[in-house]
């Protein structure tokens, strides 16, 4: 086996890779994707991913490098070659153990941190929606009692309507089998569960309609159980609302 | 004693069933293969029967590609897509990478310890059967069409619950039909086999090894092989209480998962991930363990760092108990426990990476060559690297809160399901080969086999990260044009063919090496283990004369000695012995009589479960008792039968 | 030299057991300790349902009074009643390492008697157990009346599984301990059976005191 083409090969295969994924940051557009975010809460879990990305990609190109060197100067040239045995080395292993830890320190607290911060209750001044999933559709109910007249909430399916710039509160309730809440561009996801009630919050910081879909697997229909954010000005929010009461 | 109970049978039976034993003990025949209890043939078994599953989870996965190539396809409906999936999942991970495994555990720890056979030869005939029915019990639900209409009226009957099956989609108000009825038997009856394998294994590493073999002179593979079956021992009771409790509510109207009668559906999911993350370690240890055997050949030097790579397996099988949730992050189980689930997550890449770091260490300073065997082990960490380090994005919980059941986590199943397990079993298929069929498989053949293979598996899955960051859920049917993921599609679509074409090549490859007339020799390699000091394909009783081990890698020090140096030089007269007896007896040495119990005590299961699944259809009901009476029948005639004749 | 033939579940050759294994523990004695481990899990997943699932039923019957919509409902337990059929299966443990002690004396009858003993205090521990199911069942408890009946009926009837199987394992040592003259040769395999079924009591023990005496 030619050495160069070992090296030729995985180096090409490992290139093609991170063109490609370097390519998927962004640059194809796509209405879900997760590296072009519309809101605060999906900014941040990029940044994360990013923030952990890079070093991951440094682990990598370092582990296939050493492999790829090793390879090369260590190839056996003659057949009755014979290496010094060495069987470990303990300042190495302790060398190797400590710094992952490290690294993983410096990964952790972020994380931590970020858990927290996007796992805090909506604020009170946020626009509460309750989300209603069913085999195989939504329902967004608003809450908020200066959107409701005699008759209850406003009530739409699949069109979930939002003011820019606002917190959205949102509280989950499944009818039958578990969903789940997504919208790539605004926020990961969160699973809606029967029996249960989970609360998430989010924000769209740009006017816009930002596709959402269900990302539990729920039956046959799973793969159609799609909706739409609609992220309107504040006053046209407002005035949306007022029509919604007005036609039953 | 025990002949006595024999004899008491009515002669016209006895003498049939000496007569088949006499049969099944001249090593040729089918009757030999049906009662061996040789766990070199119950290992080629394993693996023969595990490969043509892998062809079958194949197939479907390369249906399930063909759908997604382009957007708005209707290759197959969202139905049968469904079935298609859960099935790949559930066939290539317990039909195909664990019983892979457990062929080698089969083929090899024996041999690696210096024993005649595994402890109890018997049960593990009786794990083989027990796979194979549990297996073939749930491929049978593609045939049953359900509900309505069979497969030849293009009905699939499949489970559709996905490989995880969560409840309460599973339960019979969603999923009515019996797919999942035939799913939930198949798991159970596919985990009592591999308990039975785990604790037959655990007792022939410590009780079984030749003198002087303590436990730290024990090859790698074999210590792999002990710390995994401990992980079966103990992950498999968990499933196996989730379900039956899943039965329960879909047979006899339980409430274990019903929300109306205040449970939760939560319970599954946790029950299942306890089980699952411990069996996602079940499904790579033993892949490390090829590896750690490979690399040391093929570098000539022995393994860096031993213990630590011994260690760290250990710690990873204990923290493999500590992560579950992270598969739960976005079921809204709380910020603490997100917090507490997300660190013990990231801590699994310590020990991983020393395995990484000593592999590493293994190949620097030593005289490689690249023979397949080896490039699949180069292959598997590199590609395992690639597998872990998206494990480790993963387990950042804000972010996946993005990444959660989209491509990304298919992707990274991938990545290290086939970069690394399937990857190190190749690897292992291509070193160990030649001595159990006493030919090596061809080096060109292999080399195609590895780079198409490998090759073909960056182009199907590679993408699938950049699907998944563009926002691709997973295990949808079909998706609609103008979401950017055409082109990864297809490209990964064209990535699952190539890795088709390649195992075809494998599988000529198997062909022309079994039909050259060259012979592999006791030790091909230059091995360091005691498998190769005996003849290629080893006779039934394996070590003419049990080895008295004195070190770690004994069989390379009875061909080298290391010079002041630590250079090793070869000795004279070292090496394989490669005298030949066709049958123990001339040696005096006494193997277990095959028997035919084993398999039919592992048929009861199989009938039983498809009893209950009928048990509203008085015709089918019977089966339940005819299962007892036969299962009965088997583990009598086993408990009362002579183990040696 | 030369190894053993390998031991087989029920058939290692009982006349040199333990001789020449790495550990010197039997084959069998530890396939029966890693038996035992495995089973822990299992029951411990069980005994978990039951007890994540204690009180949070929404229908009547419960194990102790409670109160529905204002309607109170008599619990079922029957404390004293079980702790009597809990002492006859404690007493089976007894008489089972009375059955080993006799066939280590080489007390062939001896050993008969106990084994025997033991199997009919199963069996009225079973008896017991029917009554108590039949007796809930009357009182409206069935698999699917609420989360208690399930994960009691499921958590204690696996449990009676076991006993069971116990039983059936003792009545055939019994017979083939007779027919074919055991000795104290072949004390380990009632040692082994000794292990399963102590085993199977101390769950019971387990079961008995989270499932009926404490109470949240
Ligand atoms: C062989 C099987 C296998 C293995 C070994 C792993 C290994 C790991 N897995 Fe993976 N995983 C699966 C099989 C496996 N996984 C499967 C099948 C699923 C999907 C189930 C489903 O939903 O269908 C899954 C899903 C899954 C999830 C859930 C994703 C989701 O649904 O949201 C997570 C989350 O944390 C995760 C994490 C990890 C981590 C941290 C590791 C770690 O063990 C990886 C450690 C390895 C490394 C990190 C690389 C080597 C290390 C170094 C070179 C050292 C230096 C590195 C650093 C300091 C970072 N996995
Ligand atoms: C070890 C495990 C394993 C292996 C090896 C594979 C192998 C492959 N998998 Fe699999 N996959 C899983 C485990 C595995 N998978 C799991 C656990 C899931 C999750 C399921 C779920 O969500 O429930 C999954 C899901 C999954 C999906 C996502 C489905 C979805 O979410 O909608 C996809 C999509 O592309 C896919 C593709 C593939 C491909 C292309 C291969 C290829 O590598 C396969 C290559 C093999 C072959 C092509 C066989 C060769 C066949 C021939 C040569 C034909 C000859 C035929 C005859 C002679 C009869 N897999
Ligand atoms: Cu709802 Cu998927
Ligand atoms: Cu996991």
């Amino acid at each position: 086996m030619n050495v160069r083409r070992v090296r030729q090969l995985a180096g090409v295969a490992i290139a093609v890779a991170f063109a490609a994924l370097l390519a998927g940051c962004g640059a194809f557009g796509g209405d879900q994707n997760t590296f072009n975010p519309g809101g605060d809460v999906a900014e941040r879990q990029r940044d994360l991913f990013i923030l952990v990305l890079i070093p991951a990609t440094v682990i990598l190109i370092l582990v296939s490098a050493a492999i790829l060197y090793i390879v090369v100067r260590f190839r056996r040239r003659s057949d009755d070659e014979m290496p010094v045995q060495v069987h470990g080395n303990m300042r190495l292993e302790i060398a190797w153990t400590i710094a992952p830890l490290i690294l993983l320190a410096f990964i952790a607290v972020p994380t931590v941190d970020g858990i927290f911060d996007l796992g805090r209750d909506a604020r009170d001044d946020a626009l509460h929606v309750r989300v209603v999933a069913f085999q195989w559709d939504w329902r967004f109910e608003y809450l908020d009692p200066e959107y409701a007249d005699a008759d209850g909430n406003p009530m739409t399916a699949e069109e979930l309507f939002i003011p820019v710039d606002r917190e959205v509160g949102i509280e989950l309730s499944s009818l039958d089998v578990i969903h789940s809440f997504w919208v790539p561009k605004l926020a990961g996801k969160l699973d809606v569960i029967p029996g249960r009630t989970n609360r998430m919050w989010f924000n769209a910081t740009e006017a816009g309609v930002y596709p959402g879909q269900c990302a539990e697997f729920c039956g046959i229909g799973h793969a159609g159980m799609k909706f739409d954010v609609i992220a309107v000005e504040p006053a046209e929010f407002d005035a949306w609302a007022l029509e919604q009461l007005a036609s039953p | 004693m025990t002949g006595a109970v024999i004899e008491q049978r009515t002669p016209t039976i006895g003498e049939a069933l000496r007569r088949i034993r006499q049969e099944a003990a001249t090593y040729n025949g089918v009757w030999s293969w049906l009662a061996t209890v040789d766990h070199k043939r119950i290992g080629l078994m394993y693996g023969a029967t595990a490969f043509v599953f892998f062809l079958i989870g194949g197939v479907e996965a390369l249906i399930i590609r063909l759908q997604l190539a382009r957007p708005e396809s209707s290759f197959v409906d969202a139905d049968a897509y469904n079935r298609l999936f859960t099935m790949h999942g559930t066939t290539m991970i317990f039909l195909v990478i664990m019983p892979l495994a457990v062929a080698f555990f089969n083929l090899l720890v024996p041999l690696m310890i210096g024993a005649r056979d595994v402890a109890f030869p018997r049960l593990n005939a009786f794990s083989y059967w027990l796979f194979l029915s549990g297996g073939l019990l749930m491929t049978a639900s593609f045939f049953t069409g359900n509900p309505g209409g069979s497969i030849f009226d293009g009905k699939l009957g499949a489970p559709d619950g996905g490989w995880f099956g969560y409840a309460p989609l599973t339960l019979n108000q969603f999923s009515a039909g019996t797919g999942i009825d035939y799913w939930a038997f198949g798991l159970l009856i596919l985990g009592i086999a591999s308990m039975a394998g785990g604790f037959n294994f655990v007792v022939t590493i410590i009780n079984m090894r030749a003198p002087g073999m303590t436990m730290f002179k024990m090859p790698l593979f074999v210590w792999m092989t002990l710390v995994t079956s401990f992980l079966i021992i103990f992950a498999m009771p968990v499933i196996t209480v989730a379900l039956f409790q899943l039965l329960f509510d879909r047979l006899f109207g339980g409430v274990f998962f019903s929300v109306a009668a205040g449970g939760t559906p939560l319970l599954w999911q946790h029950m299942f991930w306890l089980f699952g993350h411990p069996e996602v370690y079940i499904l790579i240890l033993p892949a490390m363990g090829i590896v750690s055997e490979i690399l040391p050949t093929f570098s000539r030097k022995p393994l860096f760092g031993y213990p630590f790579i011994v260690f760290s397996g250990i710690a990873i099988a204990f923290m493999s108990w500590g992560v579950w949730a992270h598969h739960m992050y976005t079921t809204g189980l709380g910020t603490t426990a997100n917090a507490a689930f997300g660190i013990s997550t990231i801590l699994i890449a310590v020990p991983t990476g020393i395995k990484i770091f000593n592999w590493l260490g293994t190949m620097w300073g030593g005289s490689i060559r690249i023979n397949t065997p080896m490039l699949f082990a180069l292959g598997f960490i590199a590609m395992f690297t690639i597998g872990g380090l998206t494990g480790m994005l993963h387990s950042m919980v804000p972010s996946d809160f993005q990444q959660q059941d989209t491509y990304f986590v298919v992707a990274h199943l991938h990545q290290v399901l086939i970069g690394g397990a399937l990857f190190g079993l190749f690897g292992g298929i291509y070193y160990w080969f030649p001595k159990f069929s006493g030919k090596l498989l061809n080096e060109k053949w292999g080399q195609l086999h590895f780079w198409t293979m490998f090759i073909g598996f960056n182009v199907t899955f590679q993408p699938m990260m950049i699907l998944g960051l563009l926002g691709m859920p997973r295990r949808i049917s079909s998706y609609s044009d103008g979401m950017g993921w055409g082109l990864w599609n297809m490209m990964a679509t064209a990535g699952a063919f190539l890795i088709a074409f390649s195992i075809v090549v494998f599988m000529v490859n198997v062909v022309i090496s079994l039909r050259s007339k060259e012979k592999a020799g006791a030790d091909p390699w230059d091995g360091r283990t005691l498998e190769w000091a005996i003849p290629s394909p080893p006779p039934a009783y394996n070590f003419a004369e049990i080895p008295q081990v004195k070190a770690l890698d004994d069989f390379w020090h009875t061909k080298y000695v290391e010079s002041e140096t630590g250079v090793p030089v070869p000795v004279v007269a070292g090496g394989a012995y490669g005298d030949d007896h066709d049958s123990g007896e001339g040696l005096g040495i006494h193997l277990p009589s095959p028997s035919i119990l084993p398999l039919i005590a592992a048929l009861g299961p199989a009938i039983m479960a498809a009893g209950f699944i009928y048990y509203d259809n008085p015709w089918l009901l019977p089966l339940i008792p005819v299962g007892v009476v036969i299962t009965l029948v088997g583990v009598f005639g086993w408990a009362l039968e002579p183990a040696t004749e | 030299m030369q190894h053993a033939p390998t031991a087989d579940v029920q058939h290692a050759p009982t006349i040199d057991a333990g001789h020449e294994t790495s550990t010197g523990i039997d084959n069998r004695k530890l396939l029966m300790w890693l038996f035992l481990a495995s089973e822990c899990l299992f029951f411990g997943g069980l005994i978990g349902t039951y007890l994540l699932y204690r009180n949070s039923g929404v229908a009547p019957p419960c194990p102790q009074d409670c109160v529905f919509d204002g309607v109170m409902y008599q619990g079922l337990f029957d404390i004293p009643f079980t702790s009597i059929s809990t002492f006859v299966l404690l007493m089976s443990s007894v008489s089972m390492v009375l059955a080993l002690a006799a066939i280590q004396r080489n007390d062939r009858r001896g050993l008969g008697i106990w084994l025997l003993a033991t199997a009919l205090l199963g069996v009225t521990f079973l008896a017991g157990q029917a009554f108590e199911f039949t007796a809930f069942y009357n009182e409206g408890l069935t698999l699917n009346a609420n989360l208690f009946g399930t994960t009691f009926f499921v958590l204690t009837g696996f449990h009676g599984a076991h006993v069971s199987v116990g039983v059936l394992m003792l009545v055939s040592m019994y017979i083939v301990s007779q027919r074919n003259g055991w000795t104290k040769e072949h004390s380990l395999n009632v040692e082994l059976l000794g292990l399963y079924w102590h085993f199977v009591d101390i769950v019971w023990i387990v079961i008995f005191t989270l499932v009926y005496l404490i109470q949240t």
